[in-house]
């Protein structure tokens, strides 16, 4: 497919845009859409531009973060948090746009040591661990299912 | 073990280098944005003693640097050598940097986040480097309460560093996938999964050196491993599809531009920045493909020959007497 804009470059950004309930696709080759704004390399940009996109209310709010006095609105024209403390207070405001920067919102990497939830991810393994239990007695995969009993049993004696 | 560019042009590989960097912050002290004076002393006297204190065993090897104590040319003599950004460099409140003595560990204090851990070494071998990386984080964060969140990870200033606060990067020597033109497709695929490309020593996509940096950008909802890894199957396989491209070139036309920039470099009197990483680079190309036997270490020359590289070892000078200057010092370099 080439590109709506210049008709040369092959398309290859493809952007959805919803304006009043009115969805219109547009194909658009990397440079065409760099100059349209949508820069795809730049997520920092981008996000900045995302967070400014936010519904006036949430911008105009007055809440403000106990420990750096940043508001919502400094952080949507930054596209920086003031302190960690930030991420706390506004919470319900930056989650959906992690999401669409980093596909996700659960850390699954490195905990430092110290770290005092760090019994969580264990809880979610047990969890798991029970689910896939469940699963492989639901498939008479007897065996596999003792050893997965196990598990889950040696876990919760090490947690009591 | 010796600096980076010197290491990598001993090897002479499509992968240069690669570089780990961590971002880590200090609870209940403002992001480097908000800090104030006070905030910034306390930063950087906790991290310096973390550090340094008596059972680091880092302390030995790590040295603290106040950076307004650095010269502004040795400054950005170190942006050229990869060890700080232009950003930090510029900045002229009481950052500081903690900088080993072959610079492959260096830790920015007061940059975008309350530190970034670095290490930069020659070649591709990321686990490596991510294992120093990690070690140091792991030893610092034993001492310093830094900002981590169950479910957010490593809290960072900016929002796309979150969670793991990893972005590693791999800079790779691309000039025959530039030469038949793949690199935009190339560079447009590997953006569209996560990572960004960018040509080093040029604007946008076009690199004057053929140098392609290439780094992850998700850092939340994957693991360092993971990310690591997958950036590592990218690199290799441009690495493959270079090697490939470097196959179907013509070889007396290679040649023929190989040995062209050898002689231009042998002989120019005045050279600019621009043009010495050009000819480099297809120096660098050359040996790479045994064409050139010549002994020279492409990466040293291209990394000494820089601007404010050239003035550290000179003194001030202007962009008039640095081309002559980087003329009489690569004429030199490859007698």
């Amino acid at each position: 497919m080439l590109c709506e804009k210049c008709g040369k470059n092959h398309a290859t950004t493809h952007i959805k845009t919803v304006v009043n309930g009115i969805v219109r696709e547009y194909n658009l080759c990397s440079s065409c859409a760099a100059q349209s704004g949508y820069n795809t390399n730049s997520i920092t940009g981008m996000l900045a531009s995302m967070l400014g996109d936010m519904p006036s209310p949430k911008l105009q709010s007055q809440k403000t973060c106990k420990v750096c006095g940043s508001t919502f609105a400094d952080i949507a024209h930054s596209g920086k948090m003031g302190c960690s403390e930030c991420y706390n207070t506004f919470k319900d405001e930056i989650l959906p746009y992690l999401k669409r920067v980093h596909g996700a919102t659960q850390h699954t990497g490195k905990i430092p040591n110290r770290a005092p939830l760090i019994v969580r991810p264990k809880e979610k393994t047990i969890d798991e661990l029970r689910q896939e239990l469940s699963r492989l007695v639901a498939d008479e995969k007897y065996e596999q299912a003792a050893i997965v009993r196990d598990k889950i049993k040696e876990m919760e004696g090490n947690s009591k | 073990m010796s600096r980076w560019y010197i290491e990598s042009s001993a090897q002479n590989d499509i992968a240069v280098s690669c570089r780990i960097r961590l971002a880590r912050n200090l609870q209940g002290i403002p992001f480097p944005a908000r800090m104030t004076a006070d905030d910034r002393r306390e930063l950087n006297n906790r991290v310096k003693n973390a550090v340094l204190n008596g059972n680091s065993p880092f302390a030995k090897n790590l040295k603290f640097i106040n950076m307004c104590d650095i010269p502004e040319i040795q400054r950005y003599a170190m942006v050229e050598r990869h060890i700080i950004s232009p950003e930090f460099a510029a900045k002229t409140d009481n950052s500081a940097i903690i900088l080993s003595e072959d610079e492959s560990i260096s830790i920015m204090i007061g940059e975008e986040d309350h530190l970034r851990i670095q290490v930069i070494s020659a070649g591709m071998d990321l686990k490596k480097a991510y294992d120093l990386a990690e070690s140091v984080d792991t030893f610092l964060g034993a001492s310093l309460n830094f900002a981590f969140d169950d479910r957010l990870g490593y809290l960072t200033e900016c929002p796309t560093n979150l969670g793991t606060g990893l972005r590693a990067s791999v800079m790779l020597h691309l000039p025959a996938l530039e030469n038949n033109g793949e690199i935009s497709n190339l560079i447009d695929s590997i953006s569209k999964i996560g990572f960004t490309v960018r040509g080093m020593y040029g604007e946008g996509s076009k690199s004057l050196a053929s140098l392609y940096q290439i780094s992850n950008q998700i850092t939340l909802g994957i693991s360092e491993s993971n990310a690591l890894e997958n950036l590592k199957v990218i690199a290799t396989q441009l690495i493959e599809k270079e090697q490939a491209a470097r196959q179907s070139l013509d070889i007396i036309k290679l040649e023929d531009i190989c040995w062209r920039a050898v002689g231009t470099l042998q002989n120019a009197r005045i050279l600019s920045s621009e043009e010495m990483i050009n000819l480099i680079s297809r120096v660098k190309l050359g040996k790479g493909m045994g064409i050139i036997n010549k002994e020279c270490s492409p990466i040293k020359i291209l990394i000494e020959a820089q601007p404010f590289m050239l003035m550290q070892v000179n003194g001030s000078m202007n962009a008039d007497d640095r081309d002559i200057y980087r003329a009489n010092m690569i004429r030199e370099a490859l007698l």
